[in-house]
């Protein structure tokens, strides 16, 4: 006899079947609702339907979808998420307007450093040191937005040459974060599906004590993917500069839950383990028409955001919490 | 010994009757056929090594569990113990293994939690003077009502627990391993307490390991084999041995080692006063390849803190370990897999398996570095690996895309083990109770996989608390007790030296 009492669970065999047929059907029905209530909407909205109007779209998910595609590994890695995105990209814009008199390059380097830098400490302390990620980045968030208000001074930082004009630039009719963006989901599904630390993010995220019993590198992995996470709020940063011209201590405004709505909706598990970059991608342009059709329906920037987070919470309820081991 | 004999006088109906009770999980039957009566001022001991079916029986009695067949009679009554509050108002108290008092309440608030009788605006004086009564009857005159728990030992608040199911107005307490982790002067006040419950007319079910306490505590012993009732006897005729004996049945058969241990030594895990704060104290054990050495050893012994520290789980283990004649680092998970150490956690849900990923993902996750160059992971190779791997640890080849969950436990450790076979930087395999939770055919299958895997010269290292698993697979057993190794049987162990050793020590020998 080795069945000990209470260690067997019941039937795993036939559970996990009816698990298999039924789960990723709840998803797949809320998409095809959305679709069935959004498409008609948005086609019989006047302007949509225009290259303008896409344009727009692209446009206005750059920010956020490329923010968002760092948040995701963070998130897959088990680590959660970050709190403290808009104040990390306040800080990178300020360093890059403050040092575009260098150069262009040097300026994005230098932006780029820092976000990095920043973001790669706090990846430090959650991997090795197992900091509660939420509460860490809350501390973060405040240190950061203190250095960038001690950095300014309270006042806004001016770009110290005309050179980030270059990143405005619009090939083919859309903004070069556009492209920055597609390249950026495309390597980081990349990353996540066929580069060792990738897998392993997915490993950690899933089971951490079984990660580490197996003797997988969960520090370095973290770290890992919260540096590529700072890579991208840097790049994020050094984009909103180049468009805003100047830095106010608030130049990053709601980017941190924007990031996290996107990735949320894009069905990347809350717990970690599960989820893809070019879905967070997905993510990011539904909730950006969504935004768009209400605007051009006239409603008001409280609609929009409302219908935003009434999106995210159905998204929460719908897959996270319906999933085997997403109320974790 | 010196308990009260107390034979229920005759014609009258005995307290508790437990008839053919059967209960399964899953299918596996874990309890068969159950049969004992118990009566008033009697102390009746439940036997039997892991598996038996004894806490399944002991979840029975307290309402835990429903039995699939049979009935439990109380006075002769037949009753329907639903659930712990049913049982603890018919008059059945369960003193469970693992403690259930509150360290950060008073001893009288602990008293008072889960009482059904204890009424919402609480008549505190009535209850203090009822809650002194309680503990001067166990023997506790020191332990006031309104000190904390957490101010106790560890043997005060198991007395406390016991006199908290006494204060319940109990007729029937049930004690599973009370004294598992107590020293021996606080087991002397517990089994004094025992006697007084049953001296008041109480009927007793005691559970223990300890067989030596049993025959000392009780008047009648229950032994359970297979989860069926082999033997009924008083407890006054028999001996340690003789108990054991009956617990064992017949003698297992050994899966033999078809190579001879390597002579050498150079490929030996060498293992130097392993010593782990309040778990294990000096550990030392030079371990050939192609070996298989089982630690045999109850919950508590250290058997499966050697393996933990050895993983670089335990985060104040000391020592030295070497591998080939290298040195392995310390409580270092990551460096210890660089040795070319690989675990198996008896935790196979919580530390084992990524049970959100298919069988194939679970199966290369900790090779992925290997599957491809400059920290790719080529997706041809990766196919490959895993359906070798999955011929290697007998997983059928079509189930490499399923999720991991849906497999039976037997194939979920094949697995688990799988995922460290076949590999050249593998040189250790350290597995904490490597067939728990599995059925009969995959634990056969495990066993046969853990023998190729020696022969394939690897150490092999286990942990067991089964006779039968530690009998058939273990070239080499080491005993353990109290963080200790109590003997080592290069050949000719058998299950009654084993679990003599186990339960009791050398000195009982």
């Amino acid at each position: 006899m080795t069945t000990t009492d209470g260690l067997t669970s019941p039937r795993p065999a036939t559970a996990g079947a009816s698990r298999r047929r039924g789960r990723p059907g709840a998803p797949a029905v809320a998409f095809v609702a959305l679709m069935v209530v959004l498409v008609p909407i948005a086609v019989t909205t006047d302007r949509f339907l225009t290259l303008d109007n896409a344009r727009a779209i692209l446009a206005s998910t750059a920010l956020v979808g490329i923010a968002a595609i760092g948040a995701t590994l963070v998130m897959i890695a088990g680590s959660a998420v970050s709190l403290a995105a808009s104040q990390t990209a306040t800080v990178v814009a300020m360093v890059f307007l403050a040092t575009l008199d260098r150069g262009l390059v040097v300026a994005t380097l230098l932006a780029v450093l820092c976000g990095v830098v920043v973001t790669a400490v706090q990846g430090f302390a959650v991997g090795y040191w197992e900091a509660n990620p939420i509460v860490l980045t809350i501390a973060a968030g405040f240190a950061i937005g203190g250095g960038s208000v001690w950095f300014s001074g309270g006042t806004p930082v001016n770009a110290a040459s005309g050179d980030y004009d270059v990143l405005n630039a619009t090939p083919l009719g859309l903004p070069l974060a556009v492209y920055v963006l597609l390249l950026l989901a495309v390597l980081a599904e990349a990353v996540l599906r066929r580069t060792t630390a990738g897998r392993r993010m997915y490993l950690v995220g899933e089971n951490r004590a079984a990660a580490r019993a197996a003797g997988l590198p969960v520090g370095r992995v973290t770290v890992v993917a919260w540096t590529f996470s700072g890579l991208c709020l840097a790049i994020s940063g050094v984009f909103l500069a180049a468009f805003n011209t100047s830095a106010t201590t608030n130049l990053g405004g709601t980017l941190t839950l924007d990031a996290i709505a996107a990735v949320l909706v894009g069905g990347t598990a809350i717990a970690g383990g599960k989820g893809s970059a070019l879905r967070t991608l997905g993510g990011a342009l539904l909730i950006s028409v969504i935004a768009d059709v209400l605007l051009l329906r006239g409603y008001s920037t409280g609609a929009q955001i409302l219908v935003k987070g009434v999106l995210v919470l159905a998204v929460v309820v719908l897959v996270h919490l319906r999933g085997p081991r997403g109320s974790r | 010994m010196s308990a009260p004999t107390a034979e229920p006088a005759p014609g009258s109906e005995p307290l508790v009757t437990v008839e053919a009770l059967a209960r399964g999980f899953a299918g596996v039957p874990a309890v068969r056929r159950v049969s004992f009566t118990v009566g008033a001022g009697e102390i009746h001991a439940l036997c039997g090594h892991n598996g038996a079916g004894k806490s399944t029986v002991v979840k029975m009695l307290s309402g835990q569990l429903a039995p699939d067949a049979g009935r439990i009679l109380l006075d002769g009554k037949p009753v329907a113990l639903r659930n712990r509050q049913a049982a603890q108002r018919l008059g059945v108290a369960l003193v469970d293994q693992e403690l259930s008092v509150v360290p950060a309440l008073t001893v009288l608030e602990n008293m008072q939690l889960g009482d059904i009788d204890a009424g919402f605006f609480k008549r505190r004086r009535a209850a203090l003077r009822r809650c002194r009564e309680v503990l001067d009857d166990m023997g506790l005159d020191r332990v006031r009502p309104d000190q904390p728990v957490a101010a106790l030992s560890m043997g005060e608040r198991q007395l406390v627990e016991i006199a908290k199911a006494l204060s319940q107005r109990a007729r029937v307490v049930i004690l599973d391993e009370p004294t598992a982790t107590l020293s021996e002067a606080e087991s002397r006040r517990v089994f004094a307490a025992v006697r007084r419950v049953a001296a008041r007319g109480c009927a007793v079910v005691f559970v223990s390991h300890r067989l030596s306490e049993v025959l000392e505590l009780c008047d009648t012993v229950t032994v359970l084999r297979d989860g069926r009732d082999v033997a009924t006897r008083p407890a006054a005729g028999l001996t340690v041995d003789g108990l054991i004996v009956t617990m064992l049945g017949e003698a297992p058969h050994r899966l033999e080692a078809t190579r001879r241990p390597d002579p050498d030594l150079t490929h030996a895990l060498r293992i130097g006063g392993l010593h782990v704060p309040g778990r294990l104290d000096g550990f030392t054990l030079t371990a050939r390849a192609g070996r298989i050495y089982a630690l045999a050893g109850q919950l508590g012994s250290g058997a499966s803190d050697v393996l933990r520290a050895l993983a670089g789980l335990h985060p104040q283990a000391t020592g030295s370990v070497e591998l080939r004649d290298r040195s392995v680092p310390f409580r270092d998970p990551v460096g210890a897999a660089r040795a070319g150490i690989a675990f198996v956690s008896n935790d196979r849900k919580g530390e084992g398996l990524f049970l959100g990923k298919s069988v194939a993902g679970n199966l290369v996750a900790t090779r992925l570095d290997r599957l491809g160059a400059g920290g790719l992971v080529g997706a041809g190779r990766e196919r490959r690996t895993a359906r070798s791997l999955a011929g290697l640890a007998g997983l059928p080849a079509d189930r490499l895309a399923d999720p991991v969950l849906a497999l039976s436990g037997g194939n979920q450790q094949k697995v688990f083990v799988g995922r460290s076979l076949g590999r050249d930087d593998v040189h250790v395999l350290l597995l904490d109770e490597p067939t728990r939770g599995v059925d009969i055919g995959g634990r056969a299958a495990i066993h046969r996989l853990l023998r190729d895997a020696a022969d394939a010269g690897l150490v092999v290292v286990f942990a067991s608390t089964e006779l039968e698993e530690l009998l058939e697979l273990g070239d080499v057993i080491l005993t353990m007790r109290d963080g200790r190794v109590v003997s080592t049987y290069d050949g000719g162990a058998n299950g009654a030296a084993l679990m003599r050793d186990m339960t009791e020590g050398k000195d009982a020998a």
